[in-house]
C-alpha cells in the first residue's frame, strides 16, 4: 500500500464527504430559491419525457443494486445461502439492462439539452456539468459491471463494500483497495467528483422528494407567520 | 426582533406532533413561511406615482408608475376614474399590454443618454471654433463651404455619432439658429412635433421657443393624413367626435375603415358592452379585420371604393326616408340644422346649367351687412326668400343673430322653411353634375325644380341644396332625368351601379342603409359611423367622408348620444385648448406665430413637386373644360399668394431686409409697410420663396425635430427626404427628366441635395430621425417629467408626473428648451445683437373676420390683375413683429403681459382676462430676476407650466368657462352659461388630476356637452341650444360652392376613384423571377405606433421581430413568394425590403405594411438600391390635392391643423418579389 492508495481511499472520501454534507447544509441555509430540479418541460416536453423516464427508472434500479451489493454485507447473503456465482448471476441480469436503461435516457438528456436551442439557451454551467459527471459515473460503472461479467475470482462484496461501510464507521480501510480492478477505481474516483458538485447543482432535488405529502391530511392550515415559534 | 431561524432548523420538525383536526381530515403545518415573502416583495415597491404615455395613443390612459430601489419596475392601470353614470359601463380597465411595457424603454439599449452630435460636424466646429471667435462666422465657415458642408451631411444616416456636453451643443444649435436668422431669416428656422396633447407641455416648450425666434411650426394633423378635411368643409371644425362611452349609447354602429380593438383597445370594451346591449354592429373594410369579428353584417368593400358604398347606401337612405315617406324627425332636423332647405343658382356653362352657388341677401338687391355672406331659404309662410339668422354673414356683424332659430334677420318673422322647390317650382330644368369613376370623367344629366330668379335685370334658376342633392344621388322624383327607377338598375348613384366598384352585395347595402334609416327613426338618431384611417389616407379622403358623413346627417345622427360620425386616428383633442395655444404660441409676447401647413413644407422642402406626374386635368370636373394648372404645386402657389394658406420660408429674402427696406423707403408703421410689400410683390420686385423653392436662398435651414419620428414613421416620400432634404444616401428610383413642370414655379435643371443645414432631434429612444441627425439631444420619458395629457377618447385630462429624475444627462423638452432658448440669448448677448423688426405675413383664418374675406367663393388673383392686392384680404395680412433675441430665455420662462392686456379666447369667442393673470402671479408665483420679465408668473419648471395651461383655460377653470359662454351668449343671443354654471367654482389644479381623473367642464372650446355627467358627443350644443355650426350658411352642409370645388367637381359628395398610379413609368428595374403588382396600404400597427414603438424588445417578441408585409395567399402563390419570405417592394419613390406575411385575411390586390416599422430593427440589403432596403414610407410619395388649399372662404379658411392638403400616400402601387439572396450588408 503506497501514499497513493492512503491518499485515494483514506482521506479524500472524507474530503468529499465534507464537501457533499457542508455543501447540502450550506446550499439550503443560503439558496432557498435556487434550491431545484430546475424542470425545463415547458421548453421541451417530447424528448424530456422519453430521457427522463428511462434515466430515472434506471438510476433508481442500479442505486438499488448498488444497496444490495456495497451496503448489505455479504456475510448476510451467505447467511441466506446466496453463493457468490447466484449473487452474480442476479447482479448482472438486473445491474446490466437497468444500467443501458439508465444511461440512454442520460444519452437523451445529453442530446436534448445541447441541441434543443431553448434548454441550450436557458443552461447553466451546472447544468451541463451534472450531464456529463454523470454520464462519467455511469458509463464508468457499467463499464466496470461490463468488464467484470467475467469476474476472475474479485468480488466486490468483500472489497469495495467493507471498505465504503469503513468509512462511515470511521474504520478506514485503504488497503481493501488496492487489489481493486482498474475500472471500479474509475468509477469510484468518478463519484468523488461528482458527488463534489453535486450540492452545488441541481441534483440536490434528490433530498427534496416530496415524501410527507403521501402522509399529508387534505386540508392544510398554516399558522401566521408572527405565532410562529 | 426575534431571531431568524435557519431554514435547515426550521425543516427539522418531523418529531414535533401534528396538530389534526376533523379525524385527520386537516392539519396544521407549522415551519418555515419566509418563502411566501418572496412572493411579497416581487409586489413591493417604495413609491407609486401616476403618470401616462405619450406615444400618440387615443387611449389616454393613466397609469400607476411602480419604483423600487430608485428603478421604475412596471406599470399598472390605474382605477379610479369616475363613473360615466348609472346603467352605464365605466372606463375601467384601461390600459393595453403595450403601455404596460413601456417601462422598458427607460433602461434600454436605444436610450439616449447623452447629447451626440455627427462626428464629422462636430470635428468641424470645433476645428472653426478655435479659428473663428465670432460663433457666427464658425458656422458660417462650415455651412458656406460647399465641400465641408457635403462632408457631415453624406454622413447622416450613417453612424458616426459621439458624444457632446451639453455646453458645445446648445452653443453650436444656437450659432446655427443665430446664423440663418441673420442671413436667410427667422422664418428659416423650422420646428416639428405633433400631437401636443399626448403630452402638451413638451410640445408648447419648443413651439413657444420656436414662435419666440420666429421659427414656423409645422402642422402634422393633415401631414399624417390623419385630418379629414370633409370636417371642416361640413362642419367649419376641425374634428370633434364622441368619446368612447358614448358608442354604448348607439343603438346601431357601423365601424368603417377603423379597427376598434386593434387600434381603440382601451377603448374597445364599450363596443363590445354595447353588443350585449343590443347595438348592432355593421364593419365595413376590405380585409377581415379584428373589428369584423365584433360586426353582426360584413361589407367587404373593395379598398378605396368607400365612397361608391357610401353614396348607394345615401341612395337609399335619400329614397326611402325623404322621397316615399317623409320623416317628421328628419323633416325638422334637415330643415333646422343642414343646408338643405338653402337657395342655390344655376347657372349656364355654355349650353349646360350647372349649380352656381349659393343664393345671397346680395342677389336680392338685400342690404345688410356682409350680404355675400347671407344666403337665403324660402320661407313657406311669406311665399318668398327669406335671410335666416345663423349665416356667416351674421356671424360676422356684430348685430348678435348668430343663431339658429330660424327667424329672418331682416324682418324678424319666423320662417318655415321649404326643403325642397317640388310642388312649388316654377319650372323642372336639366343641369350637368360632374361623375367620376375608374374608367370615365363624365356628367350626369339630372333634373331639379326651380324657382325663376330676376338678378340684376336677369333671370336665373335658383334651386335648393336639397333638390341638388337627390339630383346628385340619382333619386327618382318623377320629374325625370338620368335616374334610375329601382336599385337594380346601373346608374349612379344605386346599389347596383356601386356593386361592380365595390364588390359588396346591392342587397346587403340597401338592407343596411334602410335599418341605418330606421333605427334612426325608432331612437331619434342613435345611429353611429366610427370611421378611421382605413378610409382616410386616401387622395380623395374628403370625398369619401362627405359620402359617408352625410349618411349621419341625413338620418339626423349628429349632435346626438349614440349618433353621428366618431373619428378617431390620434390624440387629437387637447381639451385644456387656451392655455396651451397661449403658451405654446407664445402670443403672451408677441405675435403672430408662424404656422406653417406641414404638408406644404414637405412638399416643396423635400422636392416632391420636381416628380409630379399626375396631371390635374386627369381629376377635374367634366363640367369644366380644364384644370386652372396642371402641376399641383402651381395650385399651392396660388394658396400662398392669395393668403389661403401660410408659406414659410415666405419671401426670397430675409423678413429683416424687407422691413429695412421699407424702412429705407420711408415705411414703418405696420399698414404702411404692408401696403410697400404688396406693392414689391405685384411689381415683382419682391417674390414668394415657394415661387422658387430650389433656390438657396429659400431653403429650410434648421429643423427642431422632437415627440416626433419624422425620418421615418412620418416622411412620406421618404427616399426624397433622404436626397434632397438631408443630402445622403437614398433609394430614390425616380427621376425629375419629364416629370409635369409647374408655371408658377421657378424649374431649376439641377434640383438641390442637402437644402438642411441642421436636423436637431430631441429623443428618448434613437429611432430613424436620430439616426439621420447632426444633433441628438437625449429627452427625458414619460415617467421622468410633468406634463399633461388628454384625449377624443375620455374627457379627463391626465397628468404625467417624474417617476424617477431623468437618468443619464436626459432633460424633459421644456429643460431642453429652456436650455436653447439660454444659450441663444447668450450667445446674443455675447454678440451684442440689437433688437431687429421683421416682416412677418400670415394667412386668412378661420374663426376671424377674415374668413369672409374672399366672398362667393370666386378665385382672384391679383398677380394676374385679377383685383387689388390687398393684404389680410385678397392676399396674406402682412405684419411688422420686433424680436430681441437677448431676451428669448426670460420670455420663455415667465408668462407675459398680453394676457392680461389682450382680448382672450379662441374659435372666434373672446374675453378679458385681467384678473386671471393677475391671480395667477400669486398662485404659481412670479420671477424675481431683474429684467422684462420681473414680477411675471414664473414658469421656469415645466408643472408650473401646466398650472398656468389649467388655470387658463376654460375646460379646467369654471370661471373661464362661464365667460366664454356669456361671450357667445353675446354673439348669438342664446341662453348658454347654464352649460357651464354649475361648475363655475372649480379649477382645476395639477394636484387634483394627479389625485384622481377629473371629468372636463362644457365650454365653446368644442361642440359637446359634459353636463350633469353626460357622455360628450359632439355637435349636442349646436343641436340642443341652436349655436350655428361655423359655416357659410351656419348649418352642417352638404354643399361646398366654392370655385375650386367646382372645378374639381365636388360641390357635393361623391365617388371619386383612387388615383391611377403605377409603380414606374420608365426605366423599371428589369423583371427578376415572378412578381406581382398590388395597392401599397401603410395601415396601424397593432404592436407598434399609436400605443408603443416598434422597436422595444416586448413588442417585436409579439410578432416576427423584424418588417412583415402581408399580402393574399393567391397573390404571394402567383409571385412564388411564402410566408416568411423576405421581400423586395419597390416602385420608383423607393424600396423596402420585409418579411411576407401570407394570410387569407388579406383579400387579393392589397399589401398591407403596417405604418412605423423602424428601419434600424432588422433590414437587409437590397440589390436595387444597393443598400439596406428602406422603410414604410419608401414606395411613398405625397400627392396634393388643390381643393385643400381653398382658403378666405368662411369654414373653408386657414386653421393650423385645421385646414390643408393632407398627405396622403394611399393610392400607390408595389412591385413585390422574393428576394433571392439576404445580405445583411454586414462585411
Amino acid at each position: 500500500m503506497n501514499m497513493l492508495d492512503w491518499f485515494l481511499w483514506g482521506i479524500i472520501p472524507y474530503i468529499v464527504l465534507t464537501i457533499f454534507i457542508g455543501g447540502h447544509i450550506y446550499r439550503y441555509q443560503k439558496d432557498q430559491f435556487g434550491w431545484s430540479s430546475k424542470s425545463s418541460e415547458f421548453l421541451e416536453k417530447k424528448l424530456l419525457r422519453v430521457g427522463s423516464l428511462m434515466f430515472h427508472f434506471g438510476i433508481f434500479m442500479v442505486l438499488g443494486g448498488h444497496f444490495l451489493g456495497i451496503l448489505v454485507p455479504v456475510q448476510v447473503y451467505n447467511s441466506l445461502g446466496v453463493t457468490e456465482h447466484q449473487y452474480h448471476i442476479i447482479a448482472l441480469t438486473f445491474g446490466i439492462p437497468a444500467g443501458i436503461l439508465a444511461i440512454i435516457g442520460l444519452g437523451i438528456l445529453m442530446y436534448r439539452r445541447l441541441s434543443v436551442k431553448k434548454i441550450l439557451k436557458t443552461s447553466s454551467k451546472g447544468d451541463i456539468a451534472v450531464l456529463f459527471f454523470l454520464f462519467v459515473v455511469i458509463a464508468s460503472g457499467l463499464s466496470a459491471t461490463f468488464l467484470n461479467i467475467d469476474s476472475h475470482g474479485f468480488d466486490y462484496r468483500t472489497t469495495i463494500a467493507p471498505w465504503f461501510r469503513g468509512i462511515f464507521i470511521f474504520r478506514v480501510q485503504p488497503e481493501l483497495m488496492s487489489e481493486v480492478p482498474i475500472w471500479f477505481k474509475i468509477h469510484l474516483i468518478a463519484n468523488y467528483a461528482f458527488a463534489s458538485i453535486w450540492p452545488f447543482t441541481r441534483m440536490v432535488h434528490v433530498f427534496s422528494f416530496p415524501a410527507r405529502y403521501l402522509r399529508r391530511s387534505y386540508v392544510i392550515y398554516k399558522k401566521q407567520a408572527n405565532q410562529l415559534n | 426582533m426575534k431571531k431568524k431561524k435557519s431554514p435547515l432548523w426550521q425543516r427539522l420538525n418531523y418529531l414535533k406532533p401534528k396538530e389534526k383536526y376533523a379525524d385527520g381530515h386537516s392539519q396544521l403545518q407549522v415551519g418555515d413561511r419566509d418563502w411566501e415573502n418572496v412572493y411579497r416583495r416581487r409586489w413591493q415597491h417604495d413609491k407609486v406615482v401616476r403618470s401616462t404615455h405619450g406615444v400618440n395613443c387615443t387611449g389616454s390612459c393613466s397609469w400607476n408608475i411602480f419604483v423600487k430601489d430608485g428603478i421604475v419596475t412596471w406599470e399598472g392601470q390605474s382605477i379610479d376614474y369616475p363613473s360615466t353614470g348609472p346603467d352605464m359601463p365605466d372606463f375601467e380597465p384601461r390600459g393595453c399590454p403595450r403601455g404596460a411595457s413601456f417601462s422598458w424603454y427607460i433602461y434600454s439599449p436605444l436610450r439616449v443618454k447623452y447629447p451626440y452630435v455627427r462626428k464629422k460636424l462636430i470635428h468641424l466646429w470645433r476645428e472653426a471654433r478655435e479659428h473663428y471667435d465670432n460663433p457666427l462666422d464658425a458656422w458660417k465657415s462650415i455651412v458656406e463651404n460647399k465641400e465641408k458642408a457635403t462632408s457631415y451631411k453624406k454622413a447622416r444616416g450613417k453612424g458616426g455619432l459621439v458624444r457632446a456636453d451639453w455646453k458645445e451643443v446648445t452653443e453650436l444649435v444656437a450659432a446655427s439658429v443665430l446664423y440663418t436668422t441673420l442671413t436667410y431669416g427667422s422664418d428659416r428656422n423650422i420646428g416639428f412635433s405633433p400631437i401636443p396633447a399626448m403630452s402638451m407641455v413638451s410640445h408648447a416648450a419648443g413651439s413657444r421657443f420656436m414662435s419666440l425666434i420666429g421659427g414656423p411650426m409645422l402642422s402634422f394633423y393633415d401631414w399624417y393624413a390623419d385630418l379629414p378635411p370633409a370636417s371642416p368643409q361640413i362642419w367649419g371644425d376641425q374634428t370633434d367626435v364622441p368619446e368612447s362611452s358614448d358608442w354604448y349609447n348607439s343603438a346601431y354602429i357601423m365601424t368603417w375603415g377603423s379597427n376598434v380593438p386593434l387600434t381603440r383597445t382601451p377603448d374597445a370594451h364599450f363596443l363590445a358592452e354595447a353588443r350585449y346591449k343590443g347595438t348592432k354592429v355593421v364593419s365595413v373594410s376590405p380585409d377581415y379585420a379584428e373589428s369584423t369579428k365584433f360586426s353582426d353584417d360584413w361589407m367587404s368593400v373593395r379598398q378605396g371604393t368607400d365612397g361608391a358604398l357610401a353614396m348607394a347606401m345615401g341612395h337609399v337612405i335619400l329614397n326611402e326616408f325623404y322621397q316615399k315617406q317623409t320623416v317628421p324627425y328628419f323633416e325638422k332636423y334637415a330643415k333646422t340644422y343642414t343646408d338643405f332647405p338653402f337657395a342655390v343658382k344655376l347657372k349656364n356653362q355654355g349650353d349646360r346649367l350647372v349649380a352656381d352657388r349659393f343664393l345671397h341677401a346680395k342677389d336680392l338687391g338685400i342690404e345688410t351687412t356682409n350680404n355675400e355672406w347671407k344666403p337665403l331659404m324660402f320661407n313657406k309662410l311669406t311665399n318668398d326668400f327669406a335671410l335666416p339668422q345663423g349665416t356667416m354673414g351674421t356671424r360676422w356683424d356684430k348685430e348678435g343673430k348668430w343663431n339658429l332659430n330660424l327667424i329672418d334677420e331682416r324682418t324678424n318673422e319666423k320662417i318655415e322653411p321649404v326643403l325642397g322647390f317640388l310642388g312649388i317650382e316654377d319650372s323642372c330644368q336639366e343641369i350637368e353634375i360632374a361623375y367620376f369613376d375608374a374608367s370615365t370623367r363624365s356628367t350626369m344629366k339630372r333634373m331639379v325644380p326651380v324657382k325663376s330668379v330676376e338678378i340684376d335685370g336677369e333671370k336665373v334658376y335658383v334651386t335648393s341644396v336639397y333638390d341638388l342633392m337627390l339630383a346628385n344621388y340619382g333619386i327618382d322624383r318623377g320629374i325625370g332625368g338620368q335616374v334610375a327607377e329601382s336599385y337594380d338598375e346601373i346608374e349612379a348613384f344605386t346599389p347596383a351601379w356601386q356593386e361592380a366598384i365595390t364588390g359588396v352585395d346591392r342587397n346587403l347595402v340597401i338592407k343596411i342603409a334602410k335599418e341605418f334609416g330606421q333605427n334612426a327613426i325608432d331612437t331619434n338618431g342613435k345611429s353611429m359611423i366610427i370611421v378611421g384611417a382605413g378610409i382616410n389616407h386616401w387622395f380623395h379622403s374628403d370625398a369619401i367622408y362627405r359620402a359617408v358623413v352625410n349618411l349621419v346627417i341625413m338620418v339626423g345622427a349628429q349632435g346626438v348620444n349614440g349618433g353621428g360620425w366618431a373619428h378617431y386616428v390620434g390624440q387629437e383633442k387637447l381639451r385644456p385648448a387656451e392655455g396651451w395655444n397661449t403658451i405654446a404660441t407664445a402670443k403672451d409676447w408677441q405675435g403672430p406665430p408662424k404656422l406653417q401647413n406641414g404638408t406644404s413644407f414637405f412638399y416643396f422642402a423635400t422636392d416632391q413637386w420636381r416628380y409630379e406626374e399626375t396631371s390635374m386635368s386627369e381629376l377635374t370636373a367634366k363640367t369644366v373644360d380644364k384644370a386652372r394648372y396642371e402641376h399641383a404645386a402651381d395650385y399651392n402657389v396660388l394658396a400662398a399668394r392669395l393668403g389661403w394658406l401660410p408659406s414659410y420660408p415666405t419671401f426670397d429674402k430675409n423678413g429683416i431686409d424687407v422691413f429695412n427696406e421699407a424702412k429705407a423707403s420711408g415705411y414703418e408703421k405696420a399698414e404702411d409697410v404692408a401696403k410697400y410689400v404688396a406693392k414689391e410683390l405685384v411689381d415683382r420686385k419682391l417674390s414668394f420663396s415657394i415661387e422658387d423653392p430650389d433656390n438657396p436662398v429659400n431653403f429650410p435651414r434648421t429643423l427642431f425635430v422632437w415627440r416626433a419620428n419624422l425620418i421615418s414613421s412620418s416622411g412620406k416620400g421618404h427616399e426624397y427626404f433622404l436626397k434632397h432634404l438631408l443630402g445622403t444616401s437614398h433609394g430614390l428610383l425616380n427621376d425629375d427628366e419629364d416629370s409635369l413642370r409647374p408655371s408658377e414655379i421657378k424649374w431649376r435643371e439641377q434640383a438641390p441635395e442637402g437644402k438642411l443645414d441642421l436636423l436637431v432631434d430631441l429623443d428618448f429612444r434613437m429611432a430613424g430621425t436620430g439616426l439621420y441627425s447632426d444633433v441628438i439631444l437625449p429627452a427625458a420619458t414619460w415617467y421622468e417629467k410633468h406634463d399633461l395629457s388628454s384625449t377624443d377618447m375620455h374627457p379627463f385630462v391626465h397628468p404625467f408626473n417624474p417617476a424617477v429624475a431623468s437618468p443619464w444627462e436626459s432633460k424633459s423638452d421644456w429643460d431642453i428648451f429652456k436650455a436653447l432658448a439660454k444659450g441663444i440669448s447668450d450667445l446674443a448677448t455675447t454678440l451684442e445683437l440689437e433688437p431687429f423688426k421683421e416682416v412677418v405675413t400670415s394667412p386668412l383664418l378661420h374663426d376671424t373676420a377674415q374668413e369672409i374675406a374672399q366672398p362667393l367663393g370666386e378665385i382672384r388673383d391679383w398677380s394676374k390683375g385679377e383685383c387689388e392686392a390687398i393684404p389680410g384680404k385678397t392676399m396674406p395680412n402682412v405684419h411688422v413683429v420686433e424680436r430681441d433675441y437677448k431676451l428669448v430665455h426670460k420670455k420663455f420662462t415667465s408668462l407675459g403681459p398680453n394676457i392680461g392686456k389682450n382680448p382672450y379666447g379662441g374659435k372666434g369667442i373672446s374675453w378679458s382676462m385681467e384678473k386671471e393673470y393677475e391671480d395667477a402671479k400669486h398662485a404659481i408665483g412670479t420671477v424675481e430676476e431683474k429684467g422684462i420679465s420681473k414680477g411675471l408668473p414664473n414658469i421656469e419648471k415645466a408643472k408650473d407650466a401646466c398650472e398656468a395651461i389649467l388655470r387658463l383655460s376654460s375646460t379646467t377653470n369654471g370661471k373661464l368657462a362661464v365667460k366664454a359662454w356669456k361671450a357667445l351668449e353675446k354673439q348669438t343671443s342664446l341662453s348658454l352659461k347654464d352649460l357651464a354654471e354649475e361648475r363655475e367654482e372649480e379649477l382645476f389644479t395639477f394636484e387634483q388630476v394627479n389625485a384622481q381623473p377629473k371629468t372636463v367642464i362644457t365650454s365653446p372650446a368644442f361642440s359637446g356637452s359634459e353636463k350633469g355627467g353626460r357622455r360628450y358627443s359632439p355637435f349636442t350644443t349646436n343641436i340642443e341650444k341652436m349655436i350655428p355650426f361655423r359655416t357659410i350658411t351656419g348649418r352642417q352642409s352638404y354643399f361646398l360652392d366654392h370655385e375650386m370645388m367646382k372645378e374639381f367637381g365636388e360641390e357635393m359628395a361623391t365617388y371619386k376613384p383612387m388615383l391611377h398610379h403605377t409603380p414606374f413609368k420608365k426605366d423599371r428595374p428589369p423583371v427578376e423571377g415572378k412578381e406581382i403588382t398590388l395597392n401599397y396600404l401603410t395601415p396601424h400597427n397593432k404592436w407598434s405606433i399609436h400605443s408603443m414603438y416598434y422597436d422595444a424588445q416586448p413588442m417585436l417578441t409579439l410578432f416576427r421581430g423584424g418588417p412583415t408585409i402581408w399580402l393574399n395567399k393567391d397573390d404571394a402563390a402567383e409571385a412564388g413568394i411564402e410566408d416568411n419570405d423576405w421581400i423586395e417592394c419597390f416602385n420608383r419613390n423607393g424600396v423596402v425590403v420585409a418579411r411576407a406575411v401570407v394570410s387569407h385575411r388579406i383579400p387579393r390586390t392589397i399589401a398591407f405594411m403596417h405604418h412605423a416599422q423602424d428601419r434600424h430593427i432588422q433590414v437587409p440589403g437590397t440589390n436595387l438600391t444597393k443598400n439596406r432596403g428602406g422603410t414604410h414610407n419608401s414606395p411613398t410619395k405625397i400627392h396634393m390635392k388643390p381643393t385643400h388649399m381653398i382658403g378666405g372662404y368662411a369654414q373653408l379658411s386657414y386653421g393650423f391643423n385645421y385646414y390643408g392638403p393632407t398627405g396622403n400616400q394611399r393610392d400607390l402601387h408595389v412591385v413585390i418579389r422574393k428576394l433571392e439572396e439576404v445580405d445583411w450588408l454586414e462585411d
